[in-house]
């Protein structure tokens, strides 16, 4: 029975961090055909930068945790900016912006690591303590972090279903022409979801490196797992990836308790591989937007 | 007017004579053990590439398998001259059969697979791969009081010989055995890719990138065809794998990062996808990048980073396509309209 | 209030449009007719931006706006409610009319353009949520005839509203058409349904090569018996 709550926590909190960084990912997939190989470099910058205004500029940790979003958004916009917005409606776009992001996330890296160093930092932010269900243990970070990502996918939910931006976005992600035959500046929507998922890159790394350590490298693995759960929901689906998330937060640390911690990543590629198998479109997913 | 195909291949033909020439005197102008070593390493890896560019270029799969199957021919080879005690000559061609059947297994599974679907599969599988070998920590036979695992773990493959040249050759001339080995096979392999992408098949995945449709309509099966190409360009992969394996002695699982791989996907891209002289180009100048870099230790990664930024958004079509732009303005100079598709 | 002078475009090298010119009044109804792949699907693009002009000049109330994006030039009034409908396939009906209205900004305004809408075409008030990849094809002419309406057009570029439906629903469609334009909507009609064309069209355009082969109002098209058959069949 502990067992099994452990698992269900543990589960939950890892699935609560995927989530984030999925929705991310999936988000900017689907409204720009963007397979964002900087996804990692932008998590542990956002656990980077929450880490600095603490310690450095002494801030309360709300307002680190504000402070590091922005400026992950900002990341996300100069992605954009730099790279994104030349290459656009290009030849190949989609495989050469694989090439671009790499490079981006590797100076970023590089920043980082001049920055801060290579050895693990701890991450400031983050609760003591916590309760007892039986004998299980549950940190209220963990609960904390469930909380938060619900919160947040809340959040991001109504935004694509009610506001006029979502709404753009959404429709961009289906159908870029007509969208622009409505009269909406493509490229703002563009900005926009670079934006929103720089800022949730952040957040999710921030939530990482509080289960963790700060390191350069931080972000790689997560990013991995991310494209992994997006690919099994199909990608470009954000409510699939936001289910897979979670399903497969417990399914990793389910496989890690029951065999041993290192076949948890394992695990996850073979079934990414036999999902694939499957289902080539995902097992939400479908052929690439039908054409109405 | 388009250039004749009697022109191109002579084209072709005069460039690769060059090439192989100046490939030929280089290590004799700077024996250093620095330089050849370096060079061999680049035909390695251009030999990669040259494959890849078929799979990915020319039959419009996005694998990111490639160094599995590179792992694959390289492991394959190292076991056999470790277990079995083969001369690494004779097992090299066994880690490329290995490599082919390897690569039919995971084109049967993702070459249903659309764009990203198959990248993440392939990669999936590459990833797997590693952790695999990683975590192979079982004891597979002892060696005196050493426990050795099946695929060398986290230490490596090992003690499996070598090409034998450090019996064959004087001290000074050594490393120029792996050298001319490693030229020999990205010769081969690059007449290889020369050949699917001027043969009928090269023309048919040419039909179906320019119309899927109308190509299908008219039976080319892109299955097969791309099935096709996948495990054949796998036999020249592995065939690199075995001479990487022969050329340090050790195989380890760290050719499965995704660093080394998405720097080969750079050389792939920068040089220019499809064509022929690309993987070339690219890996040359993704070197000599490297090459330079090593200098500013601090700012490689960015170095790196900010290149490939910079020839992904202001030239995709890759050096090969700029060389190809040159040519045409050095040709229309000249006097003559030629409508030029060349490799 | 919309004038094409010497108009030539087409795709990457190759022009499609060669040399068209025309006007198209306040108010009026212009249809463009003529053999398939000549252009006349092009000839819409091209004014609404997706298409590049290769040279020419398109003016629009008085003003230039041929170079200007796409968004800009919906910004203008001109609508191009595109061959294939390009609706939004899963999002709702509400949805992809409340797309139609992105520019809109008080919300009366666009409630009132929605009433209007749902008055034409009630089978969409019925589905409104639905997603629009469960609507049959006339309702997703309708709706994306309905998107377009939303913005308020000053002029609507309609492309073959005909194209795969029912004669049932094609009558329907053109009963809203002539409304429309009854109440002053700018219309500029591409129609391979030539019969169709003649009921509506205040002036018709024969587009044969990328050239206007001939010009003229209904009538006499279907007095014009070479014409008839020779390009139309009939």
């Amino acid at each position: 029975m502990d067992g099994w709550i452990q698992i269900l926590v543990s589960g939950l909190t890892v699935g609560a961090m995927y989530a984030v960084s999925s929705v991310s990912l999936s988000l900017v997939w689907g409204a720009l055909n963007v397979l964002n190989m900087g996804q990692g470099a932008m998590l542990a910058a956002g656990g980077y930068i929450a880490y600095t205004a603490v310690m450095s500029f002494n801030l309360p940790i709300p307002l680190a945790i504000v402070v590091a979003v922005i400026v992950g958004a900002l990341i996300g916009g100069l992605m954009y900016f730099l790279i994104i917005r030349f290459m656009v409606g290009k030849e190949g776009f989609e495989t050469n912006v694989i090439v671009a992001t790499f490079g981006f996330a590797l100076v970023l890296e590089n920043l980082v690591l001049r920055l801060y160093g290579a050895y693990p930092l701890r991450q400031p932010i983050g609760l003591e303590g916590g309760w007892y269900i039986g004998a299980t243990h549950v940190p209220y970070q963990n609960l904390l972090l469930v909380v938060v990502s619900g919160a947040l996918m809340i959040v991001v939910a109504y935004l694509l279903k009610t506001t006029r931006m979502g709404r753009s976005i959404r429709a961009t992600a289906q159908n870029r022409q007509a969208t622009e035959l409505m009269g909406i500046r493509i490229s703002w929507v563009f900005l926009q979801v670079l934006l929103i998922g720089g800022g949730l890159a952040a957040i999710s790394g921030i939530m990482l490196s509080t289960l963790t350590t700060l390191s350069p490298t931080m972000g790689y693995d997560p990013m991995l797992k991310a494209f992994i759960i997006c690919v099994i929901a199909g990608l470009g689906n954000i409510y699939g990836a936001l289910i897979a998330a979670f399903v497969l937060g417990l399914f990793e640390v389910s496989i890690q308790f029951i065999f041993g911690v290192r076949f948890g990543f394992p695990a996850l590629l073979v079934l990414v591989i036999l999902a694939l198998v499957w289902r080539p479109y995902g097992v939400f997913g479908k052929r690439k937007t039908e054409r109405l | 007017m388009k250039e004749s195909s009697k022109n191109i291949y002579r084209r072709d033909a005069v460039t690769g004579v060059i090439l192989i020439l100046i490939a030929a005197i280089l290590p004799f102008v700077f024996p250093t053990r620095y330089v050849v070593g370096q060079m061999t390493v680049f035909f390695i890896w251009a030999t990669v590439v040259s494959q890849w560019n078929l799979v990915f270029g020319v039959a419009g799969i996005f694998s990111l398998a490639q160094m599995a199957i590179f792992a694959m021919g390289g492991y394959v080879t190292g076991m056999l001259g470790l277990y079995l005690d083969w001369s690494l000559w004779v097992s090299m061609f066994f880690g490329g059969f290995a490599a082919v059947i390897f690569s039919a297994v995971i084109g049967i599974a993702c070459l249903r697979l659309r764009g990203a679907y198959a990248a993440l599969l392939t990669l999936a599988i590459s990833q797997t791969m590693y952790l695999l070998i990683i975590t192979d920590t079982a004891c597979f036979f002892r060696q005196g009081v050493t426990c050795r695992n099946f695929t060398g773990g986290t230490r490596g493959l090992a003690r499996f010989g070598d090409f034998g040249f450090r019996e064959i050759l004087p001290y000074k001339y050594m490393a120029f055995g792996d050298y001319f080995l490693a030229l020999v096979v990205l010769i081969f392999a690059v007449a290889f890719s020369v050949f699917v992408i001027r043969s009928p098949i090269g023309l048919a995945f040419q039909a179906l990138r320019d119309n899927s449709n109308c190509a299908v309509a008219r039976g080319i099966s892109r299955f097969k065809y791309q099935l096709l190409v996948f495990s054949a360009s796998a036999f020249f992969t592995g065939v690199a794998g075995a001479v990487y394996a022969g050329h340090f002695r050790v195989m380890g699982a760290n050719i499965l990062y995704l660093n080394l791989l998405l720097f080969l996907l750079s050389m792939l891209i920068i040089g220019g996808v499809g064509r022929i002289w690309g993987p070339l180009l690219g890996a040359a100048a993704l070197m000599l990048v490297d090459e330079v870099l090593k200098e500013f230790v601090e700012w490689r990664l960015a170095g790196l980073g900010a290149i490939l930024v910079l020839f992904v958004v202001l030239w995709p079509k890759g050096l090969a396509g700029i060389v190809d732009v040159l040519a045409t303005k050095f040709r229309r100079n000249r006097n003559q309209t030629v409508d030029i598709k060349s490799g | 209030m919309l004038s094409l002078s010497d108009i030539v475009s087409g795709y990457g090298s190759q022009s499609v449009i060669r040399n068209v010119s025309f006007d198209i009044p306040e108010s009026g109804l212009v249809t463009i007719i003529g053999p398939n792949g000549h252009g006349k699907s092009t000839l819409l693009r091209t004014i609404s931006g997706i298409v590049r002009l290769q040279s020419g000049e398109i003016h629009f109330e008085g003003q230039r706006i041929d170079g200007l994006r796409i968004d800009q030039i919906v910004g203008r009034g001109v609508v191009h409610i595109p061959q294939g409908d390009m609706l939004f396939p899963d999002m709702t009906v509400q949805d992809n009319l409340l797309m139609g209205a992105s520019l809109v900004r008080s919300s009366n305004e666009i409630a009132e353009r929605r009433g209007k809408v749902f008055a034409l075409f009630p089978q969409l008030e019925e589905r409104k949520d639905q997603t629009a990849s469960t609507l049959s094809g006339g309702e997703r002419r309708m709706l994306a005839i309905g998107r377009g309406l939303m913005t308020g057009a000053r002029i609507l570029l309609l492309d073959e509203p005909s194209l795969g439906l029912a004669p049932v629903v094609i009558e329907q469609i053109y009963k809203i058409i002539k409304e429309l334009n009854d109440d002053g909507q700018t219309i500029l009609l591409v129609e391979e349904n030539v019969s169709r064309a003649i009921t509506v069209s205040d002036q018709i355009y024969l587009l044969d090569d990328g050239r206007i082969a001939w010009q003229g109002t209904g009538e006499e098209l279907s007095s014009e018996k070479n014409l008839m058959e020779v390009y139309l069949g009939v």
